[in-house]
């Protein structure tokens, strides 16, 4: 039977497959005598930067021949579906990064190791302390990174409309994306998604507060918390590509702005590299406020297993991936996030890159930041007011009534 | 049978069962009565499991949330059965005649079966465009109302019906063209020799004898179809405004997303209770209308 | 081996006469064919495009055709030993289904014992609770049993599947009962029966079930993703999922990721193809 002869072989050839796969499981448990072997789990090298990554391994190894760093690279999609089924089976990495919306959860449940003896001075003050919880510092900040104001100085020229600048308010940005925006020629004056991270933001440069101070109630669902949601919204199909345009699709904002067609856009400086090649002048400005200047930060941090055996040469990594200046040059010279450090005479190699040329007001954005509001139950609280604030500006709920909806879910999510 | 001469077979049973029985035992059924213990608790998946009894049963059944994601699963089944069945039977009988290429065209129509769903979601979602997609374009050009279908609550749905059927053709297709391979020939020359017609035939012999194979779809399509995730996952991600959301997608959030897996295993054991009533239905009912030989 | 009988015998569909019936039929057939053509070509023409992008929708005309995305695949990915494991696994997966799954097929259409019913109950009842669910406490199982991040631990949990069971239970209730007795009389025990005229009978379902079991397999996701850690058990969508960053995607480079992880299942389904089709129809006894 040629049937039975397949199964035959796929059998052999499956217990062939397990036999090696036995001989590969058991090789992590012997490392070496006096040798500790530091798992390291991530997402932020996905994609582009797993060289850079190596290469500062390979700096940490050589300063520290007696620790090897074995690094599991997984994109930030599936991240905490893989972090948290690890961490559910007890054999989550030694050391791991988390972006600061998750800090909170992972160090309130017990996750984390206490990090002692850190050299705090290394790094800027504000990102240290947000990897302290009740009082005890459980990460240190990887890098960060923050949104600013992109620009098609073209499209501005043609319009005739004076570049943007770090004074603008929201009223300039208003009146300059009405006469940018050309619909006839498919170019948008203005993009900003309508979402929990930009909601935010936009309260905060309008003096509202997403929070109370103890965390215990929201409370954005003020009258500057309205006005800020009105100006998200009435963007959508005025001066800003709707839903059925395409707007949120994959890739859609960064391909408009490349092909350009979109003259403003709030976006990430991690936008830089890909924008380099774009075949039209542009620049950056710091995002326009109203009441006050506010732009969001986004950080990302490394911590230690509260599992972990080897929870000393995993701290050792951390802080050297974290602040050492072979990090710190690495991320400069490959247009990385931003290395945390205290001393900005080490940053200033970044300024001196080419285009955009007013690099500068990535560092006047960080005068005044906001970082995310942040609770136990994050993910749940983002889903929800960005579903609130989509409704709005589907036109399917008052701004009001969506930002009341969304207020009283928040508060409930934070009573349980 | 008596007794001893029922047992007889056991060897056999055992011969036949176990090599299937213990992995199905020990890969699925274990973790499956794991997450029954899970569904007793509170548990985050990173801090240790909080024992709650029953009530995140109780607190699911009175959540409105899940009225809504089941009523949006059955409508999902609903839509998506009937289409799926008709088209996947029209094209196994068409492909099952003498056409100039039919191997070639069955397999085009398998494609879409082995497509990633991120790759055909995309594609459907350029397509269901409401302004500029082909669907719409073509509707407009009928004078038919063009939906506003993804970004529209009330047709969310139905685009991901309408893709989904699209995607699963031609797995009802190969199902069913194995089933009427299985019909002897010999039925129809007789049925010809009583002087029926095709259409006749087609009730009289096709359907009948092909009722095993719609069984199976039948059985399989509604299991699969009431735990519906991928398509609304990519397409939608159960919006917009959760008017898309299944009750699969809400296990997969509650889960991986926020932090809540106790309530997401008891709300997939209640998901497995009404899959459970309606296979059970199904199985008994079937002596009424398939025929084996 | 029973070619010429089935020759004569095979059913070829409801006959359209008419030379006008045919040519709607092969029309719609042919329209429907190109609308299901109609992404994977759109994959491939991504695929094949610079710095190809899904925004502005699909062209079918390509300016400047380049090779270069699967180049940055092949640079990217350790995209052979990716295939190889992904082929691996899914080889024998498929190989234990159809061995599983014949057998405990026979089992319940063939055999009688107490409780039957039940015990198929349990079969069906593990198609019901969604993988999604199970995950969790299959790893932390995996993990007890000392398996996670093994060859063994990707193909554990398709090594049988109800699935196919059910399916082919079907076929092999459709086999006449004569044809065993026949057997029987000849002196045939079950072992006989089940090879020797059981399995070649019930090839199409077989075949199918090779299809399903092999696309299960292959395009397997979010197991792999759980259980695997060392690179070098890494599975072909786990490759590609790397493909997308946080911020921006080379969709030129995802599509021909998606090309790579396409063309096999095509060639099996094409490969099975024969077998579906060539079912033996009935052996003449009715």
């Amino acid at each position: 039977m040629r049937l039975l002869k397949f199964g035959a072989i796929g059998v052999t050839a499956a217990l062939a497959l397990t036999a090696c796969g036995q001989g590969s499981a058991t090789k992590e448990v012997a490392a070496p005598e006096g040798k500790s072997v530091v798992r390291y789990l991530n997402f932020s090298s996905n994609d582009g930067h797993e060289k850079d990554l190596t290469a500062i391994v390979n700096a940490f190894q050589t300063a520290n021949p007696n620790i090897t760093v074995q690094v599991e690279t997984v994109p930030y999609a599936n991240y905490f579906t893989k972090l948290q089924t690890a961490v559910a089976g007890g054999t989550a990495a030694d050391a791991f990064e988390l972006n600061y919306e998750n800090f909170v959860t992972y160090a309130k449940n017990g996750s984390l190791a206490e990090l002692k003896d850190v050299d705090s001075a290394a790094y800027k003050k504000s990102l240290y302390d947000a990897f302290t919880s009740d009082g005890k510092q459980y990460g240190v900040p990887e890098s960060f990174s923050n949104v600013v104001l992109f620009y098609n100085k073209a499209l501005f020229k043609k319009a005739g409309v004076a570049g943007p600048t770090a004074e603008w308010t929201w009223k300039d940005e208003q009146a300059a994306a009405a006469k940018l925006t050309d619909k006839g020629a498919k170019v948008w004056g203005d993009y900003q998604p309508v979402s929990y991270n930009e909601f935010y933001k936009v309260l905060a440069q309008n003096g509202g507060e997403f929070l109370n101070a103890d965390r215990t109630e929201a409370t954005f669902n003020s009258p500057q918390g309205v006005e800020a949601a009105k100006f998200l919204i009435d963007k959508v199909g005025k001066t800003m590509p709707t839903e059925a345009d395409g707007a949120g699709t994959p890739d859609f904002d960064s391909k408009l702005f490349k092909s350009g067609k979109l003259a403003m856009w709030h976006t990430g400086i991690w936008m830089f590299a890909g924008m380099a090649d774009a075949p039209f002048d542009w620049d950056v400005a710091v995002e326009p406020g109203n009441t006050q200047k506010a732009s969001a930060m986004f950080v990302n941090g490394l911590v230690v297993s509260a599992a972990s055996k080897n929870a000393e040469a995993a701290q050792k990594w951390v802080t050297f991936l974290a602040s050492s200046d072979e990090t710190t040059k690495t991320r400069l010279a490959t247009s990385w996030e931003l290395p945390p450090v205290a001393d900005e005479a080490k940053l200033a190699p970044y300024l001196d890159q080419p285009k955009p040329a007013n690099r500068e007001a990535v560092f006047t954005a960080l005068e005044d930041t906001v970082l995310p509001p942040v609770i136990e139950r994050q993910q749940e609280m983002q889903d929800l007011v960005t579903t609130e604030l989509t409704s709005a500006a589907a036109g399917r709920k008052p701004v009001e009534k969506a930002l009341a909806d969304a207020q009283t879910k928040v508060n409930g999510l934070l009573k349980k | 049978m008596s007794r001893p001469a029922r047992w007889r077979n056991l060897g056999w049973v055992l011969f036949f069962l176990l090599p299937s029985a213990i992995p199905l035992f020990v890969f699925t059924l274990v973790p499956m009565v794991s997450s029954l213990w899970v569904s007793l608790h509170r548990w985050n998946l990173i801090s240790p499991m909080e024992w709650v009894g029953l009530s995140n049963y109780s607190n699911l059944l009175t959540d409105p949330m899940t009225r809504r994601v089941f009523l949006h699963t059955l409508i999902y089944v609903v839509g998506y059965l009937p289409i799926v069945y008709a088209g996947g039977l029209a094209l196994a009988l068409a492909l099952n005649q003498r056409l100039k290429g039919r191997a070639f065209l069955r397999a085009t129509y398998f494609l879409p079966v082995v497509t990633s769903w991120v790759v055909v979601a995309l594609v459907w979602k350029w397509l269901l465009n409401p302004t500029n997609g082909l669907v719409n374009q073509v509707l407009g050009a009928i004078g038919l109302p063009e939906p506003g279908w993804w970004t529209d609550p009330h047709w969310a749905l139905p685009a991901v019906i309408l893709s989904s059927a699209w995607k699963d053709l031609g797995f009802v297709m190969v199902i069913l063209l194995a089933g009427l391979q299985s019909i002897p020939g010999d039925l129809y020359e007789a049925a010809k020799v009583d002087g029926s017609n095709a259409w006749q035939r087609f009730w009289r012999v096709t359907l009948p004898l092909l009722s095993p194979s719609t069984f199976f779809v039948v059985v399989i399509s509604l299991i699969n179809g009431f735990q519906v995730f991928d398509q609304v996952y990519v397409m939608t991600a159960g919006g917009p405004a959760g008017s898309s959301q299944v009750v699969v997608g809400q296990i997969y959030d509650l889960t991986f997303r926020y932090g809540r897996a106790g309530e997401a295993s008891a709300l997939s054991w209640i998901l497995f209770a009404l899959i459970l009533v309606i296979t059970v239905v199904q199985i008994r009912g079937q002596r009424r209308w398939v025929h084996y030989a | 081996m029973h070619d010429s009988r089935r020759r004569s015998t095979q059913y070829s569909g409801p006959e359209t006469r008419s030379l006008t019936a045919r040519l709607a039929l092969y029309a719609a057939v042919l329209v429907g064919a190109a609308i299901m053509l109609f992404p994977f070509l759109w994959t491939v023409i991504t695929s094949i495009t610079p710095e190809g992008s899904l925004a502005d929708g699909p062209t079918l005309i390509v300016d400047n055709p380049t090779l270069g995305a699967y180049r940055t695949l092949v640079d990217a990915l350790p995209i052979w030993r990716i295939v190889l494991n992904s082929l691996g696994v899914a080889v024998a997966s498929t190989a234990f289904q159809l061995v599983t799954g014949s057998m405990a097929a026979y089992g319940f259409a063939r055999l009688h014992f107490p409780l039957k019913n039940v015990v198929f109950g349990f079969y069906l009842a593990t198609l019901m609770v969604p993988l999604q669910v199970l995950v969790v406490p299959l790893f932390i199982e995996m993990k007890t049993l000392n398996l996670q991040d093994t060859y063994f631990a990707l193909l554990a949990p398709t090594i049988a599947s109800a699935f196919g069971v059910f399916l082919l239970r079907q076929a092999v209730s459709a086999v006449p009962l004569e044809l065993d007795e026949a057997a029987t009389i000849d002196g045939a025990g079950h072992l006989r029966i089940f090879t020797t005229i059981v399995l070649p009978l019930i090839r199409p379902a077989l075949a199918t079930v090779a299809v399903f079991a092999f696309m299960g397999s292959w395009n397997s996701f979010l197991w792999p993703l759980v259980v695997i850690r060392s690179p070098e058990f890494m599975t072909l969508p786990l490759g590609l999922s790397t493909l997308q960053g946080q911020f921006t995607t080379q969709w030129d480079v995802v599509m021909a990721g998606s090309v790579v992880s396409i063309v096999p299942i095509a060639i099996v389904y094409l490969l099975a193809q024969r077998h579906i089709i060539a079912g033996v129809a009935h052996t003449g006894i009715k």
